[in-house]
């Protein structure tokens, strides 16, 4: 990598899926970077590619062509194993529908990462908290998400996605499920956490509320890349 | 706890419906096969114990090639001095000598006592040692009418009357009763004529219609009189302490006796028409186990893999943030294994009290079962280790191995696909 603030950074990247024997491009070649603390925001009509390109740079997807370099990591050259060990430790996740699990309390959902990890107990309680604090939730550590309207399981979202300390958090369409008053606070929060922490997010959305949050906003569109808009 | 183990104890508790019927799956299985085992167990053991106890003994001795073909002329010589050292084998709890001949017996219609003898019927003649016989089989214990064989001085003018029992279908067939006299006519080993009369001192009922159709009992001193085999038998039976030790009280018998020109068989040898039909019962049973074992099988199958369709999208999240596959399965089968131990637990306790309750009242059979000869009347289930480590392995090696299947789909669920269906 040319610069050492790059996190991510995609060359010539390809995704083509089979649909019944036609070929969908999905992604038809994308060069992007993504430097440390960035807090951008993907947008582009439905069916343009920006989860087909979140999930290529997160290593769930692998890519027909093209590369995706993180930290010195070629996704291309990865084995099952080593992707699994590259999205535990560089990649937190944020779904869209929320996606925490049933049985765990939020405390445990949070931890789950580092328990993978192999990380000390005394230090995955102490991070827990803390992260807990950061999304205002610490007086709910011992609940279970079901019992959670939400903008609160999101808000373990983001703790769970954070915890680790992640080179890059992802998120696709963290708010589609939320009202705009949620959507707007979960921003703000994620923004203030981005400020605090130094941690690069990035995410895509149909949301006017997210859009303007967001410090840089690219577009997709037929799985094609367009010029970034300036930076706020 | 460990992540995995909590996520998979968890698990277990959510659908709780779903948990409840996987278990009793299993614990249903547990109990069958538990229940079907004990009561073969019992029905056999209970059989074999009965016949053999009862009439045959456990191990036999006779001359070398007796067996396949029985002859007057093939005996035991000098029975008491084999007999002895029977006896002094381990585990053996009593012998009985027998001779078995053939003759014709007559008897001639009540209250006609000058008459002729106008009923006939030929007839095993089977001659005991009243003393050991009863020690061996408690003999009297057949004896329906009249009494038991007494020992006297082997009358040796064969002039006097003797005592002989019955077969009761024999009786009838001879029209006889207890006190009638009736005459014996047969062929000695020496090749003089052996005849003499006797009276029928009682009348045996031994559970085979086929043996008390055609069987009559002397005492041993006047069969061994009467067809010229002083001093020999044609059978030792042996009685052992436990039908665990045949085998073993077989193989040392043949060994202390070998060099007499003797051969020793396990009731498995010469009852061997009980012992194969037990054997493809034993098949039968296994085929019905695999069955029910199966069945449940599938049931638990299908719900496992309803589970992990269900939470396919939870696997996807648990992949997506770096969860191994192997942690995955480990997980499923995990929570299979958790509801197996409930369902041995929970069947062992369910299969004690039926096994014990069977083991207590049996079932009466009505009509009695005729089992190659021998009559039973009622089965009883017997508790044996094979009741529980049987149903328990098949139960724990099942909810593995089914549960294997839907783990390793769960465990390649494709992250980024489940993910996008919502
Ligand atoms: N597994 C797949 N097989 C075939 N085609 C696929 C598959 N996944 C996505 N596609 C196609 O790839 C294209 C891009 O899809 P993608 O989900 O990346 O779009 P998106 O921008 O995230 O859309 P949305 O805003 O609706 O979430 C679409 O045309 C879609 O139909
Ligand atoms: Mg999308």
């Amino acid at each position: 990598m040319s610069n050492n603030k790059n996190v991510i950074e995609t060359r010539g990247l390809k995704k083509t899926y089979e649909d019944g024997g036609v070929p969908v491009e999905a992604v038809r070649g994308i060069d992007f970077t993504l430097t440390k603390g960035e807090f951008t925001a993907i947008i582009g009509p439905s069916g343009s590619g920006k989860t087909t390109f979140l999930n290529l740079m997160a290593g769930l997807d692998s890519p027909t062509d093209g590369e995706v370099e993180l930290s010195g990591n070629l996704i291309s050259k990865m084995s099952g194993k080593e992707l699994s060990n590259y999205r535990r430790d560089h990649i937190g996740f944020i779904f869209q529908a929320y996606n925490l699990f049933p049985v765990l309390t939020v405390e445990e959902n949070v931890e789950y990462i580092m328990l993978l990890q192999g990380i000390h107990k005394k230090e995955r309680h102490e991070r827990v908290m803390q992260i807990l604090e950061q999304v205002e939730l610490e007086n709910f550590a011992h609940r279970l998400p079901s019992k959670l309207s939400g903008g609160q399981q999101q808000r373990v979202a983001v703790a769970r996605a954070m915890v680790s300390r992640p080179a890059l958090v992802i998120a696709d369409e963290p708010t589609a499920n939320l009202d705009s008053k949620t959507s707007g606070d979960l921003l703000d929060m994620m923004k203030k956490l981005n400020e605090e922490t130094g941690m690069t997010f990035l995410f895509s959305t149909h949301d006017e509320i997210v859009m303007k949050r967001a410090r840089k906003v690219v577009t997709i569109r037929d799985g094609l890349l367009f010029k970034s808009e300036e930076e706020k | 706890m460990g992540l995995i183990s909590k996520l998979a104890w968890r698990n277990i508790f959510r659908q709780k419906r779903r948990t409840i019927l996987t278990v009793l799956t299993m614990t249903g299985g547990f109990v069958l096969s538990s229940l079907s085992i004990g009561w073969m167990d019992g029905s056999y053991s209970g059989m074999i114990l009965f016949f053999t106890n009862h009439q045959t003994g456990q191990v036999q001795v006779h001359k070398d090639g007796y067996l396949d073909n029985p002859s007057i002329y093939d005996t035991i010589d000098n029975y008491n001095s084999v007999g002895e050292r029977i006896s002094n084998q381990d585990n053996v709890r009593s012998w009985a000598p027998r001779i078995y001949v053939g003759a014709l017996l007559a008897s001639r219609d009540p209250g006609v006592s000058d008459g002729i003898y106008s009923n006939s019927a030929a007839a095993a003649v089977i001659g005991i040692d009243p003393v050991m016989e009863e020690n061996a089989t408690a003999f009297s214990e057949q004896i329906i009418e009249g009494e038991m064989l007494t020992v006297s001085e082997a009358d040796s003018s064969l002039r006097a009357t003797g005592q002989i029992l019955l077969g009761k279908q024999l009786a009838v067939m001879l029209n006889a009763s207890v006190g009638d006299s009736l005459v014996l006519f047969s062929q000695a080993a020496d090749g003089s004529g052996a005849d003499r009369k006797y009276a029928v001192r009682g009348i045996v009922s031994t559970g085979s219609n086929e043996v008390d159709r055609t069987t009559c009992y002397l005492t041993l001193a006047d069969t061994q009189l009467l067809f010229a085999l002083e001093n020999r038998v044609h059978e030792i039976a042996v009685m052992t302490t436990s039908l665990r030790e045949v085998d073993k009280v077989a193989a040392e018998i043949s060994l202390a006796t070998d060099s007499l020109g003797l051969s020793t068989a396990s009731w498995k040898v010469f009852a061997k028409e009980f012992y194969a039909g037990m054997k493809a019962d034993e098949t039968q049973l296994k085929i019905m186990l695999a069955i029910i074992i199966g069945v449940a099988a599938l049931g638990v199958l299908n719900t496992i893999l309803m589970m992990v369709l269900e939470r396919r999208r939870e696997f996807g999240v648990m992949k997506a943030i770096g969860t191994k596959p192997k942690s995955i399965v480990r997980m499923i089968v995990l929570e299979a294994n958790v509801m197996g131990l409930v369902s041995v637990l929970l069947g062992g306790v369910l299969s004690t009290i039926g096994l014990l309750i069977l083991s207590k009242h049996g079932m009466i059979l009505d009509p009695p079962l005729d089992y190659g000869g021998f009559v039973f009347r009622e089965m009883v289930a017997s508790i044996t280790p094979a009741c529980y480590w049987i149903p328990s392995l098949s139960v724990m090696i099942t909810s593995s191995v089914v549960s294997l299947i839907p783990a390793l789909k769960a465990a390649h669920t494709d992250a980024a696909k489940s993910l996008r269906t919502v």
